[in-house]
């Protein structure tokens, strides 16, 4: 077996192994449903109540892929700007670092007040719950930027912008793109959390849902659609990773 | 300044009235830090002809790459002047290539794609400098390898690449930054002979840093010697061979003896503070000038 398919096959062994594992030890052991049903039964119940849960997917898809979008926006802007201004990144770095150490799910009840307790208050916390790590990274990446190449760039006469897109941001590509993979799976964990709180509809709200009337199962259910869901925003940020790496840098 | 009075050395294939093109007047650079200051180059004052190849040779941390970096309007002198072509440095110009150290091409891009890198970075259309760059990799002996990436090339053929690189807008001056110091005796070797072959070509005004005594001689006409205390230009020797110059030249006993000379200036700080009249001859600028 060569490593590709070892690199394949393992980790899907040892999900399967998880699987058996957990079935057996609710079948044996005797523990209730209640407490932790078992994969079958959680399997029956996703299938049973696909349509709502698809619909509730949705919705929580579309916010989180709107926090994402937004959360790597301004964290590539930002990085940008605070790369291009030492007095700018002075100012700005400390407040940064400071607001990163605040729990930012202690905030969320904020944003009802501020925002309401619709999509764009879901949205909004999520981007910013989301927003760091993309700052973070690309700042890093940018700052990186091999020193005797941006002297070359300034012996020829460059711009900072053409130096900038040219030289930095390819440079910056692969730390930028550390970021974006974390962003990804922090949207989706930050509109889970918002609806939590203030959410009608969304996979968030089926999982409290299901929780107040004690059906673990549908609760599960509804974690293993989001496990679905963030595995798919992921996949397509490392997807897009590699075309952006191979298109950028030729 | 009282080291070895230097007369303009007026270069083998240049008239007169270019002898000017590069001059560079009582130049310094002093580099503060908090209430200290180091003195990097101190009173340093040359001129230079066009189509000139100019060495500048001294021990690491004399100051050579700075003035190199000076010429180039990459770094602010602290007084002096620095004009070439009749004006004032100020920045850096399209007119001046440079070449470093480190071939610094950029890994994502093509041999072809780095050698156009001076085009693209100024929002140049790539299509006027395909030919351009093509006979320039062609020139270099590149010829074939046009697509391949920097990490599929050895150490010289990256300085190849590079050397194109700074050739592609066609500067009236070339400056080099100890370019092929990284390499090995070898493949420096061969470097020489190409820049030697690329000068045939193209007879640019260039200067040349290194700390390679055999390098200066061979690729120079003149060669000025720093040294580190002061940090400054001691002495402006002409070189005797004329060209087109080839490697072999180095196996003369003339080769020999003038990096001989060379070595003393430079050990002894210029080499003329033990000495006395009749002590032998010194090499004195311009005597052996050369007859190309």
């Amino acid at each position: 077996m060569n490593e590709r398919t070892l690199s394949l096959v393992l980790p899907l062994a040892s999900a399967v192994a998880i699987v058996v594992a957990w079935q057996l030890a609710v079948q044996l052991g005797g523990i209730r449903e209640l407490i932790l049903p078992a994969p079958s039964a959680i399997a029956g119940k996703l299938f049973g109540t696909l349509p709502s849960l698809l619909q509730q997917a949705a919705v929580t898809g579309r916010e989180a892929l709107a926090a994402f979008v937004l959360a790597v926006a301004a964290g590539f802007a930002g990085a940008a700007a605070i790369s291009s201004s030492k007095i700018l990144r002075e100012i700005v770095y400390p407040a940064i670092v400071t607001l990163q150490l605040i729990p930012k799910v202690a905030l969320a009840p904020l944003f009802v007040i501020f925002l309401g307790i619709d999509h764009e208050a879901r949205i909004t916390f999520a981007a910013l719950l989301s927003f760091f790590p993309v700052l973070i990274s690309t700042s890093v990446g940018l700052a990186n930027t091999d020193l005797s190449t941006l002297r070359l760039c300034r012996s020829l006469g460059a711009s900072p912008w053409r130096t900038f897109w040219s030289v930095r941001v390819p440079f910056a590509l692969p730390h930028f793109f550390s970021g974006v993979r974390i962003s990804s799976t922090m949207a989706v964990t930050g509109v889970v959390i918002a609806e939590f709180i203030s959410a009608k509809e969304g996979l968030g709200f089926a999982i409290l849902a299901a929780g107040a009337r004690s059906q673990t199962a549908g609760a599960f259910a509804a974690i293993a659609v989001l496990c679905i869901l963030g595995l798919a925003l992921y996949g397509a940020v490392a997807g897009l990773e590699r075309l952006a790496i191979r298109w950028y840098r030729g | 300044m009282d080291t070895l009075a230097i007369p303009l050395a007026t270069a083998s294939d240049a008239s007169g009235a270019d002898r000017g093109f590069i001059q560079v007047r009582q130049a310094r650079k002093v580099y503060a830090s908090g209430d200290k200051s180091v003195e990097a180059l101190s009173d340093v004052s040359f001129d230079v002809a066009r189509g000139e190849f100019i060495a500048i040779l001294g021990p690491s941390g004399c100051g050579k790459s700075t003035l190199l970096m000076m010429c180039g309007g990459l770094e602010a002198a602290t007084g002096g002047t620095i004009d070439i072509a009749g004006s004032p440095m100020t920045g850096p110009r399209t007119s001046i290539g440079v070449m470093f150290q480190d071939p610094t091409l950029l890994p994502w891009k093509t041999v072809l794609q780095n050698v156009m890198f001076p085009a693209h970075v100024l929002g140049k259309p790539d299509a006027e400098y395909r030919d351009r760059a093509q006979q320039l990799v062609d020139m270099v002996g590149l010829h074939g390898f046009e697509n391949k990436r920097p990490h599929e090339l050895s150490g010289g053929m990256r300085q190849r690449v590079a050397i194109c690189r700074a050739l592609l807008n066609d500067p009236d001056i070339l400056l080099m930054d100890e370019p092929f110091s990284a390499l090995d005796a070898i493949t420096r070797d061969e470097m020489n002979e190409a820049l030697l072959d690329i000068w045939r070509h193209y007879g640019k005004t260039a200067l040349f840093v290194t700390h390679s005594i055999r390098e200066a001689v061979l690729l120079a006409d003149r060669v000025l010697v720093m040294t580190r205390r002061p940090a400054t230009v001691v002495a402006d020797i002409r070189v005797p061979f004329g060209r087109p110059r080839d490697i072999s030249v180095a196996e003369t006993p003339e080769f020999t003896r003038l990096c001989t000379e060379l070595r003393g200036m430079i050990e002894h700080g210029g080499g003329k503070r033990d000495r006395r009249p009749g002590d032998g001859p010194i090499l004195q600028p311009g005597r052996h000038g050369g007859q190309a």
